[in-house]
């Protein structure tokens, strides 16, 4: 019997004598019926089809959601919510007493931004320390204190302290505001890099480095060269994916 | 109420948003203490030599403005 080239539909030879000519016509007609289903599945507004591990025979995908894009899953066509990235307010934490610890940091993101802004204290002059982790050993490089394009000081990393007003800022200026960003800071494996950005009315800084400890960071703390009451300003905290 | 005789701190937990306004504990105080009279000491120091540095500046006659304008 001889079949069609592509899907391999029976027809009847040349020379054959049809004795049913309805029957032949009706098998044939079956034999596309059901090759052009297997190639096109579809059922509903919006499917697509892609083709399945059987030759000739096509998947039926429905439509996705609003916002979904087409993606792979498992090796076939797939509609996927796209990943974005994102910035979530985590805590905001009013300035009060001599060290200030904000615990219990949420650990589903990939940075911390921790913005330092306005604090003031009750007296003198002091140096103004961020610590992270239970004082985890903090290694970097203090940039300089730059004050009208001439440095004046150097702040410092020290031990396990990032100094972010290198000689100090006033207890009632309120000015001095830094950003702390702590990268890879859930991670149980791997240090966490860090820069800081800080500084005041008179002097401004850069600093970087490397949290030196495979333990993830859930806590931070500020506290000051003297041990200054704080009364005022506030930590605010977010986590970025 | 006993008057607070040791310094305060605060602690957020970010997870609950509960914040506690306590007394050091024993070992903060300590720590406390000690940070307090090495910063206090390094303080004494560095104004020690800043008062150095002007004295010898007054015996030459400059001022310290005088002296960044030589070394600039």
């Amino acid at each position: 019997m001889a079949t069609t080239t592509n899907y391999s539909w029976t027809t009847p030879d040349d020379t054959a004598l049809v004795k049913d000519g309805a029957s032949a016509i009706r098998s044939l007609g079956t034999s596309i019926d059901t090759t052009t289903k297997n190639l096109n599945p579809s059922t509903t507004l919006g499917d697509i089809e892609y083709r399945s591990s059987t030759a000739n025979t096509n998947t039926r995908l429905g439509i996705g959601t609003t916002g979904q894009v087409l993606s792979v899953s498992g090796g076939v066509p797939a509609w996927a919510t796209p990943t974005s990235g994102s910035m979530t307010l985590l805590s905001t934490t009013a300035l009060s007493g001599t060290t200030v610890t904000i615990s219990s940091i949420n650990q589903t993101y990939n940075s911390l931004m921790i913005f330092l802004l306005n604090p003031t204290w009750g007296t003198g002059t002091a140096q103004l320390w961020l610590r992270a982790q239970s004082s985890s050993d903090i290694e970097g490089s203090g940039g300089a204190m730059w004050n009208s394009g001439a440095s004046t000081a150097t702040a410092s990393i020290s031990g396990t302290n990032i100094n972010v007003t290198a000689t100090g800022n006033s207890n009632s200026a309120g000015k001095a505001c830094a950003l702390w960003t702590i990268n890879n800071y859930a991670s149980t494996t791997a240090f966490k890099p860090f820069s800081i950005s800080s500084g005041d009315d008179t002097k401004g800084s850069f600093q970087g480095g490397v949290i030196a400890t495979n333990t993830a960071i859930s806590s931070i703390e500020l506290a000051n060269q003297f041990g200054y009451t704080f009364n005022g300003g506030s930590i605010v905290i977010y986590g970025v994916k | 109420m006993a008057k607070s005789t040791r310094p305060m701190v605060r602690i957020h937990n970010s997870e609950t948003d509960e914040i506690i306004d306590r007394e050091m504990n024993d070992s903060e105080f300590a720590q406390y203490q000690a940070n307090k009279v090495e910063q206090e000491n390094k303080q004494a120091e560095a104004d020690a030599k800043e008062a150095a540095k002007l004295a010898i500046l007054d015996r030459i006659g400059l001022t310290a403005d005088e002296l960044k304008t030589i070394l600039g």
